[in-house]
């Protein structure tokens, strides 16, 4: 047991330190308010090119598709790195971490030699369509439909809370092909210039232009366009779903961002009583076990073993970080929410999906008490 | 990183769970507050187990593994002190120890009627002083550990023993955060046990989510309490030491509270042994200044 970088991990943070210092203006963190608007996208698809030319956006990618095979330490360390720094690679961190990664492990050889290396020269941005009103946490009740006709699928349907479509090239949709509440689901990547797309976005408090609903009237795509078998979407998005989850190092941006505020309020000489030292401790320590929670479920990566319901256990804690770091800067620091330190309230923008995104935390929590806990099931 | 236990680890865990099998169930004639094992500590010291943290191959992570396993167990052991803070001290001062906060002397201390040295931290100062049994008088408590104080009311004065305040302050807030994960888990996995078998409403409690969230975030706060003390044990920094052993203090109150909820009246019964664990981890709740000094602690650095 070893809790420590190596040489060559140290390096690897550090030019990407580097590079970020080089490359983010000024004024990056009052860009960094708004993760889907025009103006942080527009940045994102530059800063993503550069980062490719550098072999910084998919270093951990396999050399045939244009990585150079970084273990998943590497992927941490750059996941942690970005995100601290306001996630300034926009909607396209989601491609490096499994939209790229799923198409090698179940894309056609087509799939694959057409989008495969957009992504990895940073010019594609992709949402994912899976969420609709009737099917948040049970997804798997999910109504939008593409049924079979001849070459193509016809896609009727609605989807919502959907980040980034103002913007996405394509998208990764769930959509029912079978009557099967799981096998009956399949996958379809639909070129959002479609006809028959209509993208509206919804005003919230994540932010300008992040989270949208897509309406499908009559949207035609090829069969080609079906990525894995028909009803094979339940058992690729639960693994795609599990790297998702983890992502995201979530407790990386709410600790800068506690130790930021703690910096403000120890200027001000009010960080001395008992009550908010106590306060901040519990933060810090949240979002301290977060992070050894989620390098526990990395090491089982890195040795090449299944993530398993350990991942649920790391996002909870994730959550609970993200809820006392961005509790403490709202009770400890109310001017973070208003206009005087923009990477607070990005952060806070950003953790109060955190319980929300990727599967809620009560649907962590069911997985957790069946497969970490052994409890007894409930009864459906 | 590297989270898997060496060969090493794991063998001195084969050999602490070989050692700990007999005590793994509560005597059926057993209906007191605490039960001491001085057996099992005299078990430990003879494996050579109280030396585990000063060899160097072992280290204090291996001592905060095996602390954990001996906390899970109902039995209560003075392990917790000796393993981690035996290589600080003089080789020739006599265990079982128990440790004394000079600053609060009205608290019963953990251990005193069974031990043979006393370790009193005062302010920047380390003593230790002989346990003789005719100063000290038994305390009756719930706390699921000995407890005693001196008779007098007064610490006994101690010599010094050329130990860094700082240092023991560290080890032993380790040792305490080492503990406090082991009796937890241990708590939690009797909780589980029951709930899977007690049926109401036709079905068993832990089939209900009110029951089922609540210990799924249980499990992930121990965890981390588990995990922030092996990182603790590995750098050996004042504020990793203080963090954890805040976070233990800090996290123990609602998960016992949530357990003993899920046990209703069974857990306040002596026949179930869940107050095993979480009257040793009431205790601890307090010690050290309690969560607020650790909290001082955890965050003076800039």
């Amino acid at each position: 047991m070893r809790f420590g970088w190596t040489d060559d991990q140290c390096r690897f943070r550090e030019r990407l330190r580097d590079h970020l210092a080089a490359n983010l203006p000024p004024d990056w963190e009052e860009m960094a308010d708004g993760p889907g608007s025009d103006e942080q996208t527009d940045f994102s698809r530059a800063f993503c090119k550069g980062l490719a030319a550098v072999g910084l956006l998919t270093p951990h990618w396999p050399s045939e598709w244009g990585g150079q095979g970084l273990d998943p330490w590497c992927q941490q360390i750059l996941a942690e790195e970005m995100w601290m720094a306001g996630e300034p690679r926009g909607p396209q961190y989601m491609n490096v971490n499994w939209i790229g990664p799923a198409l090698m492990r179940f894309g056609t050889e087509e799939q694959r030699q057409r989008y495969l290396p957009p992504i990895a020269a940073g010019d594609a941005i992709w949402c994912q369509g899976f969420s609709e009103p009737g099917a948040g946490s049970d997804l798997a009740a999910l109504r939008t439909r593409a049924e079979r006709d001849g070459d193509v699928y016809r896609i009727n349907g609605q989807k919502i809370w959907t980040s980034y479509a103002g913007h996405a090239e394509n998208c990764f949709l769930l959509a029912r092909t079978g009557a099967d509440r799981k096998t009956g689901i399949s996958i379809l990547i639909v070129p959002m210039d479609t006809p028959g797309i209509t993208v509206r976005p919804i005003p919230s408090l994540v932010g300008e232009g992040d989270i949208h609903e897509m309406f499908f009237d009559d949207v035609e795509v090829p069969v080609a366009a079906r990525f894995g078998e028909e009803g094979q979407a339940w058992s690729i998005i639960a693994q795609a779903l599990a790297n998702e989850r983890l992502g995201i190092p979530r407790y990386a941006l709410a600790r800068k961002s506690l130790d930021r505020a703690i910096a403000i309020l120890r200027e001000r000489r009010v960080f001395s009583g008992d009550f908010v030292r106590v306060r901040a401790a519990q933060a810090t320590a949240a979002c301290e076990a977060a992070r050894l929670q989620v390098y526990a479920c990395v090491d089982r990566r890195a040795k090449g073993m299944d993530l398993g319901p350990e991942s649920s256990s790391a996002r909870l804690a994730t959550v609970m970080a993200e809820r006392a770091a961005g509790e403490f800067i709202v009770e400890f620091l109310p001017e973070a929410l208003g206009d005087s330190h923009p990477l607070l309230k990005a952060h806070h923008q950003r953790a109060i999906v955190a319980g929300i995104a990727s599967g809620a935390a009560e649907i962590q929590m069911n997985i957790i008490a069946n497969d970490v806990l052994g409890l007894p099931r409930e009864p459906r | 990183m590297d989270f898997a236990l060496t060969d090493d680890q794991s063998a001195v865990l084969d050999a602490i769970d070989a050692l700990a099998r007999p005590y793994a169930d509560v005597p059926a004639e057993s209906h007191g507050f605490h039960l001491y094992s001085a057996a099992l500590d005299a078990a430990l010291e003879e494996g050579g187990f109280l030396d585990i943290a000063g060899v160097e191959e072992l280290g204090p992570i291996t001592a905060v593994l095996a602390v954990e396993r001996v906390a899970a167990l109902p039995f209560c052991t003075e392990f917790a002190a000796s393993a981690l803070l035996r290589p600080l001290l003089p080789p020739d001062l006599p265990g079982p120890l128990c440790l004394i906060d000079a600053r609060d002397t009205a608290r019963p201390v953990r251990f005193l009627p069974v031990a043979a040295t006393a370790l009193i931290l005062d302010g920047d100062e380390v003593r230790a002083a002989p346990v003789d049994a005719g100063i000290v008088a038994p305390v009756d408590s719930l706390f699921a550990y000995p407890m005693g104080r001196f008779r007098d009311g007064h610490l006994p004065r101690g010599d010094g023993i050329g130990v860094a305040a700082e240092e023991l302050r560290r080890f032993w807030r380790i040792a305490l955060a080492a503990e406090m994960g082991g009796l937890l888990q241990g708590a939690l996995d009797s909780t589980i046990r029951h709930v899977s078998e007690r049926e109401q409403f036709g079905r068993p409690l832990g089939a209900f989510q009110g029951v089922r969230h609540r210990l799924a975030e249980a499990s992930v706060r121990i965890e981390g309490i588990r995990l922030l003390a092996r990182k603790a044990a590995l750098t050996g920094l004042a504020e990793d030491a203080a963090l954890v052993a805040f976070q233990a203090q800090d996290s123990a109150a609602a998960i016992i509270y949530d357990l003993h909820q899920f046990l209703g009246a069974m857990g306040v019964t002596l026949e179930h042994p869940l107050h095993f664990w979480t009257y040793r981890a009431k205790a601890l709740l307090s010690e050290l200044g309690g969560r607020g000094d650790q909290a001082a602690d955890a965050m003076a650095a800039d």
